[in-house]
């Protein structure tokens, strides 16, 4: 090759090096019909499986614990609760000219964040957000991207630390606030004098036990702290400590197989206290178990919303869209929990689609204007609340449930939706387990 | 004193747990010198059986109809998955096991699904109260079976044809196989064993609450138990098993302020640290076999 030929192709090289380095990588947008603006997953083509060929497609991602994670008992319902909810929405005339598809980029993450993040990535190209993203340790291995691409995403956890993040659309309470209700309650209704936590590590039962930390301190009560592992071998030593302690409320956090040993086994060795469970603390399986009678006799569910059989319109279509049939072959208020989590999601979508712009800027933009959802009766309208300080608009309210066979999910609410002192006090400026 | 007591006591029966599962370890490796990953899934399937065979018939005899399928699916994996790898790197038989313990699980875990199976067993979570100590009945069955089993595995590889067969191409395949030792054979019954005792701890561990998917995770404790006891030391995996059921028990009864860090959850960690002080003193751990290397 001659001098000449070489400078030829050098700056050939030079000149698409130079294209490709001013490519924007922000993508493009588009207009819809009625001048609705859309960018990333919204297509004027129909959903996959669309009511209405004439609609539109709004594509948003599910990621969750799907086939052999820890929490696919849990991923499982939700999602079909969630698949549930949007084909109630389409079939009712969907969102504005667009139908929802939550079925087409379904991703199964195993409770891994490494998993989750790879599918995160080979998805988000293709949706304009996340109606599900299962888990705290996974969410964060992908939440410096949702806000960076200002993907809205909705979260299938109730830590403390999601009202700190524009991006994450969560639902009802968090663990903090509904372990101070509880704390609350026992001081209150069960008149108790001391309280222990027994808690998993991590964002799910630190969070609740700093909660019911603040709240025994609020109310004069003693505290004790029980950290406990998974797995119902190693519950033994929380046993112990429990019964040692003898506190009079015990706020659970953990899985329903560790809840259950702890109450059944407290429950032989002579603990007369109460314990007040988190909502991931309940199966109704356990009611076949050994433990059913002093479940019965002793725990109690906290909940940031009532169970699947409590009677709001919003439960109420949720039975009638999932069906007797599949319910009862799988009983779980996962069901219950996608169903809720779906409503901010419509209410924003329908927020960007009135604003017509349907651009993820768009959709974050919505989601900050939103002051209340609808969300028929399941949370009150100002549980939707994502504008704002968190402490002024973090949701305080949760409920009480008592164990009750002949539910759908084996427990039904013993008192209504209710802000404890404690909780209605709490100066909120950072997640409560930090 | 009492507390203490029960204490050991609840160590002895997760223990055992832990020691039914090395035994199953220790025997594929005696055979085949690749450790088994199938475990946890073969253990999920005596736990299953068990949850299902109950409904039509007595506890004890779900167990043994339970313990001789999961032995026969054990033997039926051994010939179809990993037969035809012999002669391959045992990293490659190892990784096979993986592969097949991951299938397994996940046909378990679509008939567990949300739910928590029962095993119908006659102790659920009653105790026993013996010169003012309370114990679980579980607990006690736990320990018991596993002495009784562990007695009558250790007759069957001393005193039995087959047993003696098994050490001998354990010993040496192709003098064995010289002296007319079916090996097949031997690998076979190797994994069928190995598989029928993860199965009885699946059975045990389940006892209290009932199975669920998560129950897998409590196999992978028998790993520092076989590292401990020594991977081809039968008595080692019984006496590291209990030794560590019986160390967590303390420890997390009464070591909560050992490690700052680690709080109430030290007693997880502590089975890693016996492993990793053992391996500084006896590299092949505290019975296994040290192996003559020529340099």
């Amino acid at each position: 090759m001659n001098t000449r030929r070489r400078t030829v192709a050098v700056g050939l090289v030079a000149a698409v090096l130079a294209v490709a380095g001013c490519r924007n990588d922000a993508p493009e947008t588009q207009e819809g019909s009625e001048g609705v603006k859309f960018d990333v997953g919204v297509t004027q083509e129909p959903c996959p499986d669309a009511v209405d060929q004439a609609k539109g497609c709004i594509y948003l991602g599910v990621i969750s614990d799907l086939t052999e994670g820890p929490f696919k008992a849990l991923g499982v319902p939700v999602t079909e609760g969630q698949k549930a909810f949007w084909k109630r929405v389409n079939a009712a005339g969907g969102v504005g000219d667009y139908e929802v598809d939550v079925v087409k980029y379904t991703k199964d993450n195993k409770y891994n964040p490494q998993v989750h993040n790879e599918v995160y990535a080979e998805i988000k190209p293709n949706v304009l957000g996340l109606a599900q993203t299962l888990g705290s340790p996974p969410t964060a291995a992908i939440l410096a991207d949702l806000k960076a691409s200002n993907v809205i995403a909705v979260p299938a956890s109730w830590t403390s630390a999601w009202a700190f993040e524009d991006v994450i659309l969560e639902s009802g309470t968090n663990y903090c606030f509904e372990s101070m209700n509880s704390v609350d309650y026992g001081a209150e209704t069960l008149k108790a004098k001391s309280v222990a936590a027994v808690h998993f590590p991590g964002d799910y039962g630190d969070d609740a036990a700093a909660g019911a930390k603040i709240a025994a301190a609020a109310n004069g009560l003693t505290f004790t702290d029980i950290p406990t592992a998974p797995g119902q071998e190693n519950q033994g030593a929380a046993i112990t400590k429990l019964v040692a302690a003898k506190p009079d409320v015990v706020i659970l956090t953990t899985g329903p197989t560790e809840a259950a040993t702890i109450v059944g086994g407290a429950a032989q060795a002579g603990f007369k206290g109460k314990f007040i469970g988190t909502s991931p603390t309940w199966n109704p399986a356990l009611l076949k178990s050994p433990a059913a009678p002093a479940l019965t006799a002793l725990y109690l569910q906290s909940g940031p919303w009532g169970p699947y059989g409590t009677d709001t319109p919003g439960h109420k279509a949720l039975r009638e869209t999932v069906g007797e049939a599949a319910f009862r072959a799988a009983p779980s208020d996962g069901y219950t929990a996608g169903w809720v989590w779906s409503y901010p999601m419509k209410a924003a979508l329908e927020k960007a689609v009135e604003s017509k712009d349907l651009t993820r800027a768009g959709l974050l933009a919505a989601v900050k204007s939103l002051t209340t959802v609808d969300y028929e009766g399941m949370l009150p309208a100002d549980a939707g609340k994502y504008g704002g300080e968190p402490n002024d608009r973090v949701f305080r309210q949760s409920l009480i449930s008592k164990v009750d066979a002949p539910s759908p999910t084996g427990v039904a609410v013993e008192k209504n939706f209710f802000t404890g002192k404690t909780a209605a006090a709490h100066e909120f400026s950072k997640p409560c387990y930090q | 004193m009492n507390d203490l007591v029960a204490t050991v006591v609840r160590g002895l029966g997760n223990g055992s747990i832990y020691a039914l599962l090395a035994l199953g370890f220790v025997i594929v490796y005696k055979s085949m010198r690749v450790i088994s990953f199938a475990q946890p899934a073969f253990m999920m399937v005596g736990g299953l059986l068990v949850s299902y065979l109950v409904l039509s018939m007595n506890f004890f005899l779900a167990v043994v109809v339970a313990l001789l399928l999961t032995g026969l699916l054990g033997a039926g994996v051994e010939r179809l998955a990993l037969r035809p790898m012999i002669g391959k790197p045992v990293f490659v038989i190892a990784i096979i096991t993986l592969g097949v313990d991951i299938v397994i699980r996940t046909v378990v875990n679509s008939f567990i699904g949300v739910d928590i199976r029962q095993m119908g067993d006659p102790w659920g979570l009653k105790q026993l109260a013996v010169g003012g100590v309370t114990i679980d009945q579980r607990h006690l069955a736990t320990l018991v079976t596993t002495l009784v089993v562990v007695a009558a595995l250790f007759a069957f590889y001393r005193w039995s044809r087959t047993g003696l067969a098994m050490r001998a191409a354990s010993s040496d395949q192709e003098v064995a196989q010289a002296q007319g030792v079916s090996v097949g054979a031997v690998f076979a019954l190797s994994w069928a064993l190995a598989a029928m005792l993860a199965g009885l701890a699946g059975v045990f561990l389940s006892t209290g609450i009932g199975l669920e998917q998560n129950l897998w995770l409590t196999a992978l404790k028998a790993l520092p138990v076989i590292i401990l006891g020594g991977l081809d030391s039968l008595g080692g995996a019984v006496v590291a098993g209990l030794a560590i059921g019986v160390v967590e028990a303390l420890v997390g009864n009464y070591g909560g302020s050992l490690s700052p860090v680690f709080g109430g959850d030290f007693f997880l960690v502590v089975p890693y640290l016996l492993m990793l002080l053992v391996l500084l003193v006896r590299p092949y751990g505290l019975f296994g076999t040290r192996e003559v290397e020529r340099i």
